[in-house]
């Protein structure tokens, strides 16, 4: 009886009870989506690496390393010699490792030298390999292997030529030596969707008639030549290390970064990780707290506008009382509204938060390469929603109290 | 020799005695102490490394005997890792292996060191930086730290949900600890605190 009245008088005022409840959706939608973000970009970065026990490059800092080495974020690196590289991977502790060097493009992708290796060691998501989609991986040295989104955007296919760009600027390019896709890497949702791997040995070919940045003019050495050649690496950006046993992790980890003879760093990605979460997690409370207020703004202006509607219902509160409905009713009624219009919001606010979901997904994914997953809503979610259902039913106590001492006088007597 | 007042101004301590070589410094902030825990089956290895003054108080050479005593307490105490780094009993934890030694700067190779988190020092260790008198004041500049190596064997290491960090109680100096930990879901960092001196290890396996 009671619901069906209060049904009645909220399609009675529909417009604006529609805004109020889309007010109380948008901000509902804002918080959930903060959250998404949040969890969906820790998930995300946390995914990237697995089953790497350490990272090792040039002395900086432990999460610049991770992000420039890992996700190619940020401030390059210093490079690290191969001597040194060499003096790691014979240590007794190493199971194996992968040389990364970075510093070439091509067009907007970062172009990555690495051994063949990296294929079968480099894991994401909890364990999972990379696996190719098509081709096969290096055999030549100018064979490429591209990622997911490599091949998307620019519509590459197996035994398309490359050429690559000497470092970021595609100004100068290295066209005297341009590369085959010779595999195309399933989609991974981390940075190497976004990479051009070719092996160590190309990076250092392509670079062979090169000096100080700049092209000798008129050497151009042919591929053949070039194949022929002993291409031993110079320097290497990073190297990803899997130790033996989990209990020789932070020993090889000290011994690496009081490495006497260059001053390198190794890292636990996971620990590195957890050090950038420290550093945006001011900025992250902010936002959580910036869109709880959205949340309070919203369920302020419901409280208005039942304030607001009290004055047009006086006399219908006055009818309710003089037919016999106890103040309780009247205060129920109320509530009840609120709850309802709360309500409507909350699963507006989550069904608005899976149409943006879908249709930002793919934008999110191309311009900052972060998946957020689409999955159904969470237990915190869910009991986000309840709490703003519950705030709104506090809230309009307010409004529903005044009405309770008021409704008989306010509404018999006859104003002018 | 000479002064060199730009290095002191940026606080940087001790010269290694083969300057031509490499100069490196450890990270040393005095009141923060670092642990590294391995958990791998039923082993957990773990690694304190503590400045000397969270420990005992002081980083010259324990030259009076009232120091050399707070050193052996020290390091006595220090081979007791259940006792400082308490494990739930259900845990059924027993110690395997357990060291701990005083390393001054100067021990170890003179590489070895990083940068300085730490000011206070600055002006005495830059009275002289001539290579003769570096041997007469070494002690006074160095820092020193306190190593500890544990191994430690439990018949349910998934019991093991928290780390009660006696640890503040028996060393007053101590204000902080920072984690690392790695088990089987991978590597994360902590930093546990004197004013909350647990670590919460549920979810680690």
């Amino acid at each position: 009886m009671i619901l069906r009245l209060a049904f009645g008088s909220l399609i009675a005022r529909s417009l604006t009870v529609c805004m109020t409840i889309l007010a109380i959706a948008l901000s509902v939608a804002l918080f959930l989506g903060v959250e998404k973000v949040r969890t969906g970009a820790k998930a995300s970065f946390a995914d990237t690496i697995s089953g790497t026990d350490l990272i090792v490059g040039a002395r900086s800092g432990s999460v610049q390393l991770l992000l420039y080495s890992v996700f190619r974020i940020g401030n390059a690196t210093n490079n690290m010699t191969w001597e040194s590289y060499q003096d790691i991977a014979d240590r007794p502790e190493v199971d194996w490792i992968v040389p990364i060097s970075l510093g070439d493009s091509h067009r907007q992708f970062r172009v990555m030298g690495t051994t063949q290796a990296f294929f079968e060691r480099y894991k994401y998501r909890s364990g999972q390999s990379l696996a190719l989609r098509d081709g096969a991986l290096m055999d030549d040295l100018f064979d490429t292997v591209i990622g997911a989104d490599v091949a998307a955007t620019l519509g590459y296919d197996i035994e398309d030529p490359i050429v690559v760009a000497h470092g970021l600027a595609s100004f100068t390019e290295h066209e005297d030596q341009p590369f085959q896709v010779s595999g195309i890497l399933e989609k991974t949702g981390t940075p190497v969707d976004r990479t051009v791997i070719v092996s160590l040995e190309a990076i250092e070919a392509i670079h062979v008639d090169w000096q100080s940045g700049a092209q000798i003019p008129g050497q151009s050495t042919p591929a053949d030549v070039l194949r022929q050649m002993e291409l031993q690496p110079q320097a290497i950006t990073a190297a990803l290390v899997g130790v033996k046993g989990r209990l020789q992790v932070f020993g090889l980890q000290r011994s690496i970064n009081e490495y006497p003879q260059e001053p390198l760093l190794a890292i636990l990605p996971g620990v590195a990780l957890q050090e950038l979460w420290q550093i945006v997690g001011i900025a992250e409370t902010a936002l959580i707290g910036v869109s709880a207020m959205v949340i309070i703004t919203a369920l302020i202006g419901m409280m208005a506008t039942i304030f607001s509607s009290l004055n047009e219902r006086r006399r219908e509160m006055a009818i309710f009382r003089a037919m016999g409905a106890r103040p309780r009713v009247i205060l129920g009624l109320l509530v009840l509204e609120a709850v309802i219009m709360a309500a409507l919001g909350a699963v507006l606010g989550l069904g608005l938060l899976y149409v943006g979901l879908f249709i930002g997904q793919p934008l999110i994914d191309s311009a900052f390469g972060l998946w957020l997953p689409i999955e159904p809503p969470s237990l915190r979610e869910l009991w986000v929603l309840l709490g703003v259902v519950a705030a709104g039913a506090i809230v309009s106590m307010i409004p529903a109290l005044r009405a309770y001492r008021m409704s008989l006088a306010d509404g018999m007597m006859v104003r002018i | 020799m000479k002064l060199l007042p730009i290095l002191a101004a940026t606080a940087l301590t001790t010269t290694p005695a083969f300057a031509e070589e490499t100069r490196q410094l450890d990270a040393h902030e005095h009141g923060v102490g670092q642990l590294d825990i391995a958990f791998a089956g039923q082993k957990i290895a773990m690694s304190l490394r503590a400045p000397g003054a969270d420990i005992v108080g002081f980083e010259y050479a324990a030259t009076r005997a009232e120091d050399r005593a707070a050193v052996d307490a020290a390091v006595a105490a220090l081979a007791g890792p259940l006792d400082l780094f308490m494990v739930p009993d259900a845990a059924g934890c027993s110690v395997v292996q357990a060291s701990a030694e005083l390393e001054s700067e100067d021990d170890h190779d003179d590489q070895d060191h990083d940068e300085h988190a730490h000011d206070d020092h600055a002006e005495e260790a830059h009275e002289d930086h001539d290579e003769h008198a570096h041997d007469e004041h070494a002690d006074k500049a160095s820092h020193t730290e306190f190593h500890a190596e544990y191994v430690l064997t439990c018949a349910d290491p998934s019991a093991v949900t928290e780390l009660t960090f006696a640890y503040f109680d028996r060393f007053p100096n101590a204000q902080e600890v920072e984690v690392q930990l790695i088990s089987d879901t991978g590597a994360t960092a902590f930093e546990v605190e004197r004013d909350a001196p647990t670590l919460d290890l549920r979810g680690m396996f």
